[in-house]
């Protein structure tokens, strides 16, 4: 007899949790560090939002720095001026984050493909360069913000592992969180507007509605990881809102395998992992051994790490289902039966 | 022209970009009633009953489309498939990627909802069998199928049927064929685009051709298939 969705759901979370909360232990041993951990937990639960975005609705944001860092600079501010316990900064940080996903979902979901991407990427840009000029004395400019506290939350001060433990959580919960809503109605909804929302919209559903809804969501994971970013580390940096933030998110999503969920994730650890423990190995070239790396996985593998582990566990003889990928040179898998009419229409 | 037709299109000019395709048409639709809207490749057809669904493209310039007295023309596609417009457009007809009842399932989030699964599953034991079934890996037949149940699914007032028949070989026409006779026999008011114009014409209880954009003929079906000068000048059968 099969196991229900939701026992599957709640052995995967454990499995999640077993190995994220244990990572101060292993990384040690991989030659990593607890502030990496608690690094890579972060930029999980970014790449992990991304990927309800990008994975569920197929919407490809190249702007989602601008809730990342409006998040970390909120967070910074709040942490500055009005109390060094991050709990006001964090309700604070998710009013500002949902009114800036809000007026960017607004204005750039209305358009698809190439022309949101771009958009998404506009409106980054535009932040960034607010915070290097109009905004810069609150921003700090090119210097950034740095507080001089350290953040405490209910009088426990937010350092070492007692960060580590808050972002595992929070990228726990995000986890499970993310994988109901792929399992619900609305993830339904989500994976049909991927495949052809002109006909969803044939069929009554405002489908506009629904991609605001994962645009949304998709901001307050990133939101919550420019909150933890800051409480880790009492600065905010003008890159936060760089478009590059936004580039290695998107990577980090390819190269683990999108609309998988666990990918992204593993992208995060693979990049961070990369860049602070590899580098040390094989010095300044690592970002020419990261490129190649990257190139080496859109060839080859283009659903990623986790395609990567799906053929390995196919070739030893364990099963699991071969993806589409919605690349589109990737081959398709065979098909038994299929319709006489592959063909999307444009524009349909 | 009755004014007070169920449902009417008065001067609709629709364009693809810089591209005019539907010039100015009018004509209206009894309820019950099954109109075949025909013509010659590129004559509009697929366009115009696009425009009557609202799709993006192509884009409405100019006229009004009333349905049981509500504008559609003021509407975006999603609020006239809930005013009750129910489109089956041309190729592949369902949403790839869904099983054969997710397809069912998101035909019926938006109000207002028509037949229950049961029923539809009913009616095409076909679907009921493979409703676990990736929608795409269904023949061509069985999409068809599955996309007039995906209609019917809604509570329909005006039914667009875009090429049913197209690209299916002769025995699985006849099976969709039997399937619209039951779908007229409900008494759903039809319009049908279809290249198989004596197919369309058994269908239907009048005739709508379209040439270059606008309206050449509009009659009883019958007639159509009793004049051949008629056909051939703009039907070439």
């Amino acid at each position: 007899m099969g196991r229900s969705p939701f026992a599957a759901d709640l052995i995967a979370v454990g499995l999640f949790a077993a190995v994220v909360l244990t990572m101060p232990v292993w990384i040690v041993w991989i030659g990593g560090y607890e502030a990496l951990a608690t690094k890579i937990v972060i930029w999980a639960v970014f790449a992990l939002g991304f990927d309800i975005l990008l994975g569920f609705t197929g919407y490809l944001s190249f702007g989602h720095a601008a809730f990342f860092g409006t998040a970390a600079y909120t967070t910074g501010l709040c942490l500055k001026h009005l109390s060094a316990d991050i709990l006001p900064a964090f309700f604070i940080t998710g009013g500002v984050s949902l009114v800036v996903a809000f007026v960017i979902g607004l204005l750039t979901l209305r358009r698809s493909g190439i022309y949101f991407s771009i958009l998404t990427l506009a409106f980054a840009e535009m932040l960034h360069a607010a915070a290097l000029s109009i905004l810069q004395a609150y921003t700090g400019g090119d210097n950034g913000l740095t507080m001089h506290t350290k953040p405490e939350l209910l009088g426990i001060r937010m350092e070492g592992l007692n960060v580590f433990y808050l972002a595992a959580i929070v990228a726990i919960l995000g986890f499970f969180a993310a994988r109901q809503i792929k399992r619900s109605p609305f993830g339904l909804m989500l994976r049909a507007i991927k495949e052809n929302a002109m006909r969803l919209e044939y069929t009554g559903v405002n489908v506009w509605a629904y991609k605001m809804a994962a645009y949304m969501i998709s901001a307050m994971y990133a939101s919550l990881a420019g909150f933890l970013m800051v409480v880790l580390e009492p600065y905010v940096a003008t890159k936060f809102l760089h478009w590059s933030t936004s580039g290695e998110v998107v990577i980090m999503s390819v190269i683990g395998g999108v609309n998988t969920l666990i990918g992204p994730m593993i992208g995060a650890a693979f990049m961070l992992y990369f860049e602070n423990v590899i580098q040390a190995f094989i010095g300044e070239q690592w970002r020419l051994v990261l490129g190649l790396v990257f190139v080496l996985i859109v060839i080859f593998l283009p659903g990623g790490f986790v395609d990567g582990f799906n053929r390995i566990r196919r070739a030893v003889g364990l099963g699991g289902r071969e993806r589409h990928h919605n690349v589109p040179d990737a081959p398709a898998p065979v098909r038994e039966n299929r319709g006489d009419r592959a063909a999307r229409q444009p524009g349909e | 022209m009755s004014s007070d037709a169920y449902f009417r299109c008065e001067d609709v000019h629709a364009w693809y970009g810089e591209s005019y395709i539907v010039q100015g048409v009018s004509f209206a639709v009894q309820e019950k009633e099954i109109v075949a809207l025909l013509g010659r490749n590129g004559a509009g057809k697929t366009s115009l009953l696009r425009t009557i669904a609202r799709a993006h493209q192509p884009a409405l310039k100019g006229g009004r489309i009333w349905l049981d007295g509500q504008p559609l023309h003021d509407m975006a596609a999603h609020e006239a498939a809930r005013a009750g417009v129910g489109l089956v457009p041309e190729d592949r007809r369902i949403i790839p990627g869904l099983t054969v009842e997710e397809n069912l399932i998101v035909a019926q989030v938006a109000p207002p909802v028509g037949w229950p699964l049961e029923r539809l599953y009913e009616h095409f034991p076909k679907l009921a069998e493979r409703r676990r079934q990736e929608a795409t890996t269904l023949s061509g037949g069985e999409q068809q199928m599955l996309a007039v149940a995906r209609a019917l699914a809604r509570e329909l007032k005006l039914f667009l049927l875009d090429e049913p028949y197209e690209g299916l070989a002769p025995q699985i026409v006849r099976e969709i064929e039997g399937i619209l006779m039951q779908v007229k026999a409900i008494g759903i008011t039809t319009i049908i685009v279809e290249q198989n114009a004596i197919a369309a014409l058994e269908l239907a209880d009048r005739a709508v051709i379209v040439d270059m954009g606008e309206i050449a003929y509009d009659g009883p079906a019958e007639e159509v298939m009793q004049n051949a000068e008629l056909r051939q000048e703009y039907l070439a059968i």
